[in-house]
């Protein structure tokens, strides 16, 4: 999604109706509720909501978490886009000529009560790609004395995909999910390429056999929407179709990823600057050994 | 009490893929792009068994009569104009469906994964797909023009 980084500067007009779709899942009953907000400058959608749910009409049932685009719970279908309501300003979407903002629950995830979407499908979806590094060894992962070899180019070549919060915008958005559950959808293609192309990644090939079904990237039909609503610039629509050449050439035989990270064991060096006093370890503590005694730490010798 | 309570699917389903305002996306000509082969490619199926009857019409009627017929379609008549409606059917499959192989098959014109930096746009949205997409539309409209200007002018 692009963002216009001056939307916060400028001031929205002063009062905004907010045009609300409702659901009741008591009753079944749908319907769009209207409600007139006093806005300030800087105010975000999901600020107005909070207002309206505060002062106007505590039923309004809605998600949120972090207020700042991190946490992916807040999105929302906002005049007709897909977006986080803690993200947008008022003054981006809503105009002095037409000063209405619609918001829907988000499509394609069921709707639990009004703006309040369930998300376990699109788990779900995300769990079915395996999405956590993989290696032949198993134990060499639980020691931490080494780390895997890796450049800057290769980081970068995955670092946008890493970016993901999860929000279910980008699957909101797919003109595929929106006719077929089997798809797995954007977010979790993208999370499968992240791991195919991560170097610290063994099982490419455990992986691109799993999703060589009609649920992975042959299903995409690149109506690129995925990336036009990413709040992350994740790129969902560019990864699914590096997935599917790299499919298409592993079946070819063609496909090999590039290079596999080696272990490399790092050396712990003595930390050149040495420590405040406040920061080096208490004697007799060793915070590898539970259930002992509590030290006895000397605060009032640390503070004087 | 406890009340029966019901989550309700929120999916548009088919319509999606035939409407692409469905969602009012900004910067996202490739769903209009979809949504138009879609329906060229879904036509096409059709044109053609309709174009398969149409070319069986000689051993209905004999070359002569066919021969009639076919002489009779100059300037504007039902046959031009359905040629008309089927080359720019075509042309945009076609040339879009050539962007679609660059794209989808081989992976090219997505652009590289980038570091993310205001405006945050997609690096797949500002690659050359973008521009091969505006050349389809181009080439469309030029080479729908000179279809027309053949089928009905000469
Ligand atoms: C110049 C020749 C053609 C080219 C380059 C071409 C290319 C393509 C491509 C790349 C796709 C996949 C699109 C996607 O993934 O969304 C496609 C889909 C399709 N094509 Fe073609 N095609 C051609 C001719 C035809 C013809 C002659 C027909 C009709 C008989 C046809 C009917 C279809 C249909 C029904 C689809 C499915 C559309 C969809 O699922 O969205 N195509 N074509
Ligand atoms: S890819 Fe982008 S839109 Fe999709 S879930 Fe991740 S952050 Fe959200
Ligand atoms: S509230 Fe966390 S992303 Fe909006």
């Amino acid at each position: 999604m692009s963002f216009d980084p001056k939307a916060a500067t400028r001031t929205p007009p002063k009062v905004v109706t907010f045009k609300v779709k409702r659901y009741d899942p008591t009753t079944g009953k749908e319907w769009w509720q209207e409600y007139k907000v006093e806005t300030y400058r800087g105010m975000t959608v999901l600020d107005a909501l909070l207002k309206i749910k505060e002062e106007i009409d505590h039923t309004i049932v809605l998600r949120y978490s972090c207020r700042m685009g991190v946490c992916g719970s807040c999105g929302m279908i906002i005049n007709g886009m897909p977006r986080l309501a803690c993200q947008t300003q008022i003054a981006e979407v809503a105009t002095e000529a037409n000063p209405v903002v619609t918001v829907e629950p988000l499509k394609n995830h069921p709707v639990v009560r009004d703006l309040l979407t369930d998300f376990t499908r699109f788990f779900e979806k995300h769990k079915k790609v395996k999405p956590y590094t993989i290696r032949k060894d198993i134990e060499e992962r639980e020691k931490g004395d080494f780390e895997y070899e890796m450049t800057p180019e290769e980081h970068y070549n995955i670092y946008e995909y890493t970016l993901c919060i999860s929000c279910g915008l980008c699957y909101s958005a797919c003109p595929v999910v929106a006719s077929t559950d089997r798809f797995l959808g954007p977010q979790a293609l993208a999370y499968m390429w992240r791991y195919v192309a991560d170097p610290r990644d063994e099982a490419w090939k455990e992986r691109l056999e799993l999703i060589d079904t009609d649920e992975g990237p042959f299903s995409c039909h690149y109506a690129a929407s995925c990336s036009a609503v990413c709040p992350k610039m994740v790129d969902p629509a560019a990864a699914i179709q590096r997935l599917r050449s790299a499919l298409l050439k592993y079946r070819l035989g063609m496909y090999k990823k590039e290079k596999i990270a080696q272990k490399k064991v790092v050396e712990v060096k003595p930390n050149p600057k040495p420590l405040p006093p406040e920061a080096q370890p208490v004697p007799g503590a060793d915070p590898w050994k539970k259930n002992e005694e509590p030290v006895n730490i000397p605060i009032d010798e640390l503070i004087a | 009490m406890v009340e029966k309570l019901k989550e309700k699917e929120n999916r548009p389903g088919w319509i999606a893929s035939i409407n692409p305002w469905v969602l009012k996306i900004k910067n996202n000509p490739e769903r209009v792009a979809f949504v138009l082969h879609r329906i060229t490619g879904l036509l096409m199926a059709l044109i053609i068994m309709a174009h398969i009857y149409v070319t069986g019409t000689p051993a209905r009627v004999g070359w002569d009569a066919w021969a009639e017929e076919i002489a009779k379609a100059h300037g504007i008549s039902a046959v031009t104009l359905y040629f008309f409606f089927f080359a720019g059917i075509a042309w945009y499959h076609g040339l879009n469906g050539i962007r679609l192989l660059l794209v989808e098959f081989f992976g090219v014109c997505i652009g590289k994964p980038e570091k993310p930096k205001p405006p945050y746009i997609s690096p797949s949205l500002k690659a050359c797909q973008r521009k091969l997409l505006y050349l389809v539309f181009i080439l469309w409209a030029i080479l729908w023009a000179a279809t027309g200007y053949i089928l009905f002018a000469s």
